[in-house]
């Protein structure tokens, strides 16, 4: 009797044994982000950490820490560069804590529509990775969280109408703060944790979040109002840290970047995806979007940002060079699609 | 004639005499519902009954293999008595009990077709205590005064509707129509707590564990709220109901990331011995499973 057929389905079960069997890669990630487990966020994660371990061989993966069980971001932040983790996905809060420049991205009324933010960060893309990469870290990826509404207990159709609300400031964001001070708005500073009840107890009656974040945190149930002008683009990136990543060898960085930006694209087509479903659910509880009045003109916006901006320019948060390009980035993106036959905007 | 067929006669004649009084018995119900409705009234007892046992099986694979039928079972009956309320609440919570205990872990997508039929069928129950509101499509707010008219006997269909709920939620967390829902679950579970605090073993309890437990503090969590969830839901059994420490590991120690007491807590599980609690002993051995489960992949989580 021929051995073969008994080889064959050894060889079988050894490779069946293996395949169900996950090796340690020669280089972990352990890498931690807000995103809860079976989010659309952490699938398409674990489909990054599924291609690079394929494409690699394992020998490069990750060790996903997901749902915020490392902490808030400044805290991710702290234990990157005692390297208990080597990376993270975050929102512009930690951004503006690695690398503040890259938040002109996040500047009040300065996109119209998702078409401008992608051209101005493709624009950018290079200042940026060098930016990220001389503080320390490595950007992979970009991420967005989506564009941000102002969500209210009373409509908000001018800029007077939020002077005399009690709006909420994210603690400790040095952009919400340029943003409200421009504004002549006194915002109520409250971590993210205690936003939720103060708006039951009327402490603030007026929060910013983008929608599919205001239906996570169940935000809308507390807001009838929602404006229908986002006020702004909140943006998102996937690092390492730059320690961690000078030890790869060429190939792996190569790699990682490489997949790092495919899961980006991947990430911000999905989170557009989930931010217009989130708008139609917010439809359908019934809130009512709130168009801008007179006193909310394009212009008056516009004021409004270049006051921001300036503050933010004075403290050098945002440096005016990436100021003045950006706006002459999105004059060009608008010339191109018009013809340039309008008047040019500021 | 031999005593063997002397006995057999005398059991028919008895049987007839039986069913004679019986039908006399029912005999002023027949004008107001149907054999089959009869039937199915005259069967929650029965059903009670086969509850019980199945709370008490110990063994797991006879479990998984008789709850379908009993599901089936339930499911011909409220087609018979498709307004009887006890009957709904019995297949609200089979359906929570046979996804949870035999089905989630293996093949989520089942199990959230099979909660979904738990909460229809919840639904339907909590209609017939007088609560007529589209779950789906409600703000917290809408619902409170509607929960607020519900009484005591609301509160089975009341626990096993959001029961059910709150785990068709978790395991569409890619969808946000769903997400917006947590908020109307809660308000459900609430009122069970405030009619009933310690219904089911504690079950108000073990949710808001893992409501509290399972986020971060930024995302709504509240570790704090949480552990104190889980020690209530432990005193009201004191501490034989093994899935309290089962989800505590699950939800909040893996969330605060704490991996000495998850291992600590599922290996007094599995180290917990059999006939600690005999009237939910199957609750037990689905928890003692699960906790296998968990700890296998603890390397994945910490």
């Amino acid at each position: 009797m021929s051995t073969t057929p008994w080889l064959r389905t050894l060889l079988s079960l050894l490779l069946l044994l293996s395949a169900g069997v996950q090796a340690a890669p020669d280089y972990l990630i352990k890498f931690a982000t807000l995103a809860p487990a079976g989010s659309t966020w952490m699938n398409l994660l674990q489909d990054w950490d599924n291609a690079l371990r394929q494409r690699s061989r394992d020998r490069i993966g990750f060790k996903f820490y997901p749902g915020g069980v490392q902490g808030d971001e400044p805290e991710v932040l702290k234990k990157m560069r005692f390297n208990q983790l080597q990376g993270g996905a975050f929102t512009g809060y930690g951004i503006g804590r690695m690398y503040s420049p890259a938040r002109v991205m996040e500047l009040p009324f300065l996109f119209r529509d998702a078409e401008e933010v992608d051209f101005v960060r493709t624009q950018f893309d290079r200042t940026f990775r060098d930016g990220f990469s001389a503080q320390g870290y490595e950007l992979l990826g970009w991420m967005e969280v989506g564009f941000v509404h102002m969500f209210s207990t009373e409509p908000l159709r001018a800029l007077e109408d939020m002077k005399a609300r009690r709006v909420w400031l994210w603690q400790g964001d040095p952009l919400g703060r340029a943003f409200f001070d421009a504004s002549g708005i006194s915002p109520v500073p409250l971590s993210i944790i205690d936003v939720y009840t103060s708006l039951s107890t009327g402490l603030i009656d007026t929060v910013y979040a983008p929608p599919l974040g205001a239906i996570a945190l169940q935000w809308f149930t507390r807001t009838p109002y929602v404006s229908s002008v986002p006020m702004t683009n909140g943006m998102g990136a996937l690092v390492v840290s730059k320690a961690f990543y000078d030890e790869l060898p060429a190939d792996l960085q190569a790699l990682l970047k490489e997949t790092g930006r495919e899961a980006g694209e991947k990430l911000i087509a999905a989170t557009r995806v989930d931010n217009r479903k989130s708008l139609n659910t917010l439809k359908e509880y019934g809130l009512t979007f709130v168009e801008p009045g007179e006193g909310m003109s394009e212009k008056a916006l516009i004021d409004l940002r270049d006051r921001a901006a300036a503050k933010l320019v004075e403290s050098d948060y945002i440096p005016a060079a990436v100021f003045t390009r950006t706006r002459s980035l999105l004059q060009q993106f608008r010339d191109g699609q018009t013809g340039n036959d309008v008047p040019p905007q500021p | 004639m031999s005593r063997e067929t002397f006995r057999r006669n005398r059991l028919v004649r008895l049987r007839a005499g039986f069913r004679g009084m019986l039908l006399a018995l029912l005999l002023p119900w027949l004008g107001a519902c149907s054999m089959g409705q009869m039937v199915a009234r005259t069967s929650e007892s029965i059903m009670d009954g086969s509850l019980d046992a199945m709370n008490r099986e110990t063994d797991l694979m006879l479990a998984a293999s008789a709850i379908p039928a009993n599901i089936k079972l339930i499911e011909g009956l409220i087609a018979e008595d498709p307004h009887n309320p006890q009957l709904l609440v019995y297949a609200t919570q089979a359906f929570y009990g046979y996804a949870f205990g035999f089905v989630e872990l293996d093949d989520p997508q089942r199990a959230d077709a099979l909660y979904a039929r738990g909460v229809q069928y919840g639904t339907r129950a909590l209609r017939e205590q007088g609560f007529d509101i589209d779950l789906s499509r409600t703000t917290p707010d809408d619902l409170d005064p509607a929960l607020g008219k519900l009484g005591k006997s609301a509160v089975p269909a009341l626990f096993w509707t959001a029961s059910s709920w709150a785990k068709q939620i978790d395991l569409n967390r890619t969808e946000p129509g769903r997400i917006a829902q947590l908020g109307s679950v809660e308000r459900l579970m609430h009122r069970v707590q405030d009619l009933d605090a310690d219904f089911y073993y504690g079950g108000a309890h073990l949710f808001y564990g893992v409501y509290y437990g399972g986020r971060a503090p930024m995302l709504g969590g509240d570790y704090t709220k949480a552990a104190q969830a889980f020690a209530d839901a432990r005193r009201v059994t004191g501490g034989k109901l093994l899935i309290v420490d089962v989800l505590q590991a699950e939800y909040l120690e893996r969330q605060r990331l704490d991996a000495v007491a998850f291992r600590q807590l599922l290996t007094a599980v599995i180290d917990t011995p059999p006939g600690t609690f005999p009237e939910m002993a199957l609750a037990n051995q689905i928890a003692r499973r699960r906790a296998r489960v968990l700890l296998d992949s603890q390397d994945d989580w910490f």
